[in-house]
């Protein structure tokens, strides 16, 4: 790698290169399970709770809502068992930072999945895996054995009295089963279908128990956070604003990924604060020869696009927000001069489209026009209200739909259409007839 | 009580109460397609989005619970713009095969397009193709095109019945109902689904191409299947009665019938059915002539007359007024009922006991016939409520009959008898609840006379000093009459002279 990088930190993928750190043997006398020994020998759950409040970690699986927050809401004293559900369905284009850790370092995800659960008292945790992910399903199950043998998963673990069991639970293809209420209708056997909240799933989750989801990445951290404070993470990054009291940062680090048309795609891990030209230029080694960059998603294929013109934005929740996208899954996805932009317009689409559960009448139909009208465009047969009708159905989509996954739909395209008007437009008026033909 | 605004109306809510149904116990109309009360809460159809004030997006009526102090508008921009945009993304798939619809006419597609769809098309745009067509069981039919995919009919197995026979299948706008069991219904509740369905999506094969709806004649009435007496409505036109459904009464049926009483209309359409009074002509059994109304009452008075005996043998489904006057005209002799019963009672709506009027019998001090025994008098309108051995052996004078099948040829007298479908009175059901069945205008052959008017005459033409009695003379009579065993007999105005409705109800179904 050149100089003058923004630098590295490793801790999520401190094993990524390590040979064999997905065995028990490699892996703990490298530092596995020792949070969670702390954590049960010397922390009450709400200790641990108490440290990732301070840490100020925000969720990776896209929306960044506060973890510590979110586990204050767990209902108490129900008379019902809690349950912790990792989220490890995945399927969001562009997104392979929770395969890695599947994969690469299986413990500590499993790690990362016992010390939440004794966070919120959870009596069992479900890894939802997404079903494409055959060699993440099988690291996890082999870690999970191992973690058994060794005293770490089950009954009384190390010995105190502290008792999780930890099972795997493949998808079968949906990218609705990621959203995490469709991901509950899964778990419990059903079709995917998001539930319309509330009840949220701390009170009301799988099997109708309090439960709390959350992203494979962000439970992963939770090691590191107990073994360190909550305040060493939350120095790590991009501090809260001081003049926003509900601001968070973007603390910690973060693994960000660079896909599609660049010279080096990639996953790395940083203290936020790169910027996306760094990240896309530097790490991703910039376009492939003799092209140009043209538009960048910055987390996964449903956040609005960015031009290359507006790169020098830092990797952050809030820094991208406000310049009209989002981190997302913070899994960059590059497209160069050759990409034609009404055809990936017709891509997302047909995506979102494709995997809408079909519940919304606004998701399911939407979705679909959406890509009829793109197909059109693209195909020449563009009519002259064509951009007013797509802009009338973005409004019609987003927001009116139990879950976001319409949202999400309407983000990406829409950007593209505004920011790319003028290939829309070319493909919408017919080509000058030749003079004196 | 906390307070919520909609459309500048000030209300009272009880909490939990959701939007909707503080509008509509207010007599707001929000639309709604996925919304049922008798089901759970879907949220998927969207229609039924309103403008919350301080809230940015439109939210669901359906779902979302009023708060006090909230102030919901229904016809703001905001909340017109949003059902409008649903409106238009249902329609971008849907066949628009109305012409070919039965739903036509009562279809809540048509009514809200018609009330705020966008005027013209903006989907010219290959739709994308679903199957048609597709038998879900015996007796209803599905078209995944028309379907919008608002899951009433799946959460009905799910919730009501529990049979779980239906479930969405693939994803997108290629999601559909699929029958989940091997092509049929375990539920004798499932053609619930047709009336459940918004669209024209599922339909009763029973009922399949018969008639436009605005062709038909509706009549609010009560099945007679069984004892149960759930809330009906009648459809009929050009003298047949072409179908039921239920209506809503949360004491009886709630939304519900089952689908034996939704079919048992048959007998209303034989081809068999008597027409016209007949007289015996001669001693030998069997051997009557046709003759009128007025000749054939003053034979039944004179052979009543001559007759040395009295008696009733009638059938369960007569009226409480028509046992209180086949009471009044033959109460010298033993007074007798007879019904069929079943062995199907499920605890839900189906009940043993197949006579709709069996406890107003047995209040009226009539007793089931166990064994055939000669009767003066005899009123069957179901051939299997009064079985042939019972008829015959009743050896009637006077006999009120339904079908010719079903005349003891024996009787000196017979009555065509129109069904339950063309008259008017009242019928106990298995809960003491007293409830009107009416008389279709456009059900049953021309010209057949009330068998309480007949029974009027006879009894006039028994009696010169008895003074006339007015239908509600006899309503009053049976009031008092069956109020020591517990029946409360409710007002109810019967108007059998003049024409009903003929509109269809604007939506049949919720
Ligand atoms: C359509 C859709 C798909 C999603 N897919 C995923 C996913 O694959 N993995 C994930 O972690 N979160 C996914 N999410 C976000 C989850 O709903 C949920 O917010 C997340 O798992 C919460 O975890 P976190 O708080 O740790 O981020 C998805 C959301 C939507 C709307
Ligand atoms: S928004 Fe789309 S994916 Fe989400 S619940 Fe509705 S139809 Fe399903
Ligand atoms: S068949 Fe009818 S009731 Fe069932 S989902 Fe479709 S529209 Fe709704
Ligand atoms: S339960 Fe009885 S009354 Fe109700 S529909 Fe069936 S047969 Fe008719
Ligand atoms: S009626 Fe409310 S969403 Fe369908």
């Amino acid at each position: 790698m050149a100089t003058g990088l923004y630098p590295q930190t490793k801790v999520l993928s401190k094993n990524f290169d390590v040979p064999n750190a997905h065995t028990l043997a490699v892996a703990r006398p490298r530092g596995a399970y020792q949070s969670l020994e702390k954590a049960l020998r010397t922390m009450t759950p709400a200790q641990v709770t108490e440290e990732v409040k301070k840490s100020r970690l925000r969720g990776r699986g896209g929306a960044g809502f506060p973890t510590g927050m979110k586990w204050s809401f767990v209902a108490k004293n129900t008379g019902k068992p809690t349950y912790l559900v990792m989220n490890a369905d995945e399927s969001e284009p562009g997104a392979f930072k929770d395969r890695y850790l599947m994969e690469r370092d299986p413990h500590l995800v499993v790690e990362g999945a016992l010390v939440s659960a004794y966070a919120i008292e959870a009596s069992a945790v479900f890894i939802y895996v997404r079903g494409e992910y055959p060699n993440s399903i099988r690291r996890l199950e082999g870690a999970i054995a191992e973690a058994r043998a060794a005293g770490l998963v089950g009954k009384d673990i190390l010995g105190t009295k502290f008792s999780c069991e930890v099972w795997v639970h493949p998808g079968a293809g949906a990218y609705i089963c990621g959203e995490e209420t469709g991901l509950l209708e899964s778990l419990e056997g059903k079709r995917g279908h998001p539930r319309i909240k509330p009840p949220f799933p701390a009170v009301e989750g799988v099997f109708r128990c309090p439960t709390i989801i959350n992203n494979v990445e962000t439970l992963s951290h939770v090691p590191w956070i107990v073994a360190h404070g909550g305040e060493a993470f939350a120095k790590q990054g991009i501090p809260p604003d001081p003049a926003n009291p509900r601001s968070n940062g973007s603390t910690g680090t973060k693994l960000m990924g660079v896909s599609g048309q660049v010279r080096n795609p990639g996953l790395w891990e940083f203290e936020p604060g790169i910027t996306l030209r760094e990240l896309v230029y530097g790490y991703g080694g910039g376009p492939l020869p003799g092209r140009k960059i043209k538009a960048v998603i910055p987390g996964g294929i449903s956040m609005p696009v960015l031009l290359d013109s507006e790169l020098d934005v830092k990797m952050g929740f809030d820094e991208l927000v406000k310049v009209g996208s989002g981190l997302g899954t913070g899994t960059a996805i590059v497209m160069d001069d050759t990409c034609d932009m009404v055809e990936a317009c017709v891509n997302i689409a047909h995506f979102f489209g494709h995997e809408s559960c079909g519940q919304c009448t606004p998701c399911r139909e939407g979705c679909h026009w959406m890509e009829k009208v793109f197909r059109r465009v693209a195909d020449g047969d563009g009519q002259p209200g064509d951009l007013d009708l797509l802009e009338s159905l973005f409004k019609g989509i987003e927001g009116r739909t139990i879950c976001f996954l319409a949202d999400a739909a309407v983000w990406p395209v829409r950007s593209i259409v505004r920011k790319f008007r003028g290939e829309f437009l070319a493909k919408m008026t017919p080509a000058p007839t030749p003079a004196g033909a | 009580m906390p307070k919520i605004t909609i459309d500048g109306r000030v209300l009272e809510f009880a909490p939990g109460q959701t939007i909707i149904q503080v509008a509509q116990a207010n007599g707001i109309e929000i639309p709604h397609y996925c919304y049922h009360p008798g089901l759970s809460v879907a949220g998927n159809c969207r229609i039924c989005m309103v403008e919350v004030e301080k809230t940015p997006k439109p939210q669901i009526a359906c779902y979302v619970q009023a708060t006090d102090g909230m102030v919901v508008h229904t016809k703001s921009a905001q909340a017109t713009e949003a059902r409008a945009g649903v409106m238009e993304m249902l329609l971008v798939n849907h066949p628009l095969d109305c012409p070919i619809c039965d739903q036509a006419g009562e279809c809540k597609l048509q009514d809200y397009a018609f009330d705020f769809g966008h005027p013209t098309t903006r989907t010219p745009v290959e739709k994308t193709h679903l199957p048609k067509n597709v038998p879900f069981g015996a007796k209803i039919v599905y078209d995944g095109e028309r379907c919008i995919k608002c899951t009433r009919c799946v959460r009905f197995t799910d919730e009501i019945t529990q049979t779980h026979e239906l479930s969405m299948g693939a994803r997108g706008d290629k999601e559909m109902v699929i029958m989940t069991s091997k092509g049929e219904f375990t539920t004798p509740y499932a053609m619930n689904i047709i009336d459940l369905c918004p669209v024209g999506a599922l339909t009763s094969k029973d009922f399949r191409f018969e008639s436009r709806v605005w062709f038909m004649d509706f009549t609010e009435s009560v099945c007679t299947g069984c004892a149960r007496g759930c809330n009906v409505t009648v459809g009929a036109r050009g003298g047949r009665v072409l179908r039921m459904t239920p209506r809503e009464n949360q004491d009886v049926n709630r939304w519900w019938m089952c689908d034996a009483g939704r079919l048992g209309y048959g007998h209303a359409n034989a081809p068999t059915r008597l027409t016209t009074p007949r007289v015996r002509t001669s001693a030998r059994a069997g051997e009557f002539a046709e003759v009128g109304w007025e000749d054939a009452i003053d034979a039944a008075v004179e052979a009543l007359r001559d007759a040395a005996r009295g008696g009733v043998l009638a059938d369960a489904g007569a009226t409480l007024e028509e046992l209180f006057l086949l009471k009044a005209v033959a109460g010298r002799g033993d007074l007798k009922y007879a019904s069929r019963v079943g062995q199907d009672e499920d605890g839900f709506l189906i009940v043993n006991e197949k006579g709709a009027n069996q406890r107003g019998a047995e209040a009226l001090g009539f007793a089931r016939a166990a064994a055939p025994a000669p009767a003066a008098l005899l009123f069957v309108e179901r051939g299997d409520a009064v079985p042939k051995a019972l008829r015959d052996g009743a050896d009637p004078v006077v006999a009120f009959v339904t079908d010719g099948a079903d005349v003891p040829p024996t009787a000196r007298v017979v009555f065509p008898l129109p069904t339950w479908a063309e008259r008017d009175g009242l019928l106990a059901n298995v809960d003491g609840i007293v409830q009107p069945i009416r008389r279709c205008r456009a059900a049953g052959p021309r010209d057949l006379r009330a068998p309480l008017e007949v029974l009027e005459e006879i009894r006039l033409g028994l009696d010169a000093a008895a003074t006339p009695w007015t239908h509600a003379d006899v309503v009053a009579a049976v009031r008092g009459a069956v109020a020591p065993a517990g029946l409360a007999v409710p007002e109810v105005e019967f108007a059998p002279a003049a024409p009903r409705t003929v509109a269809a109800p604007a939506s049949r179904t919720r």
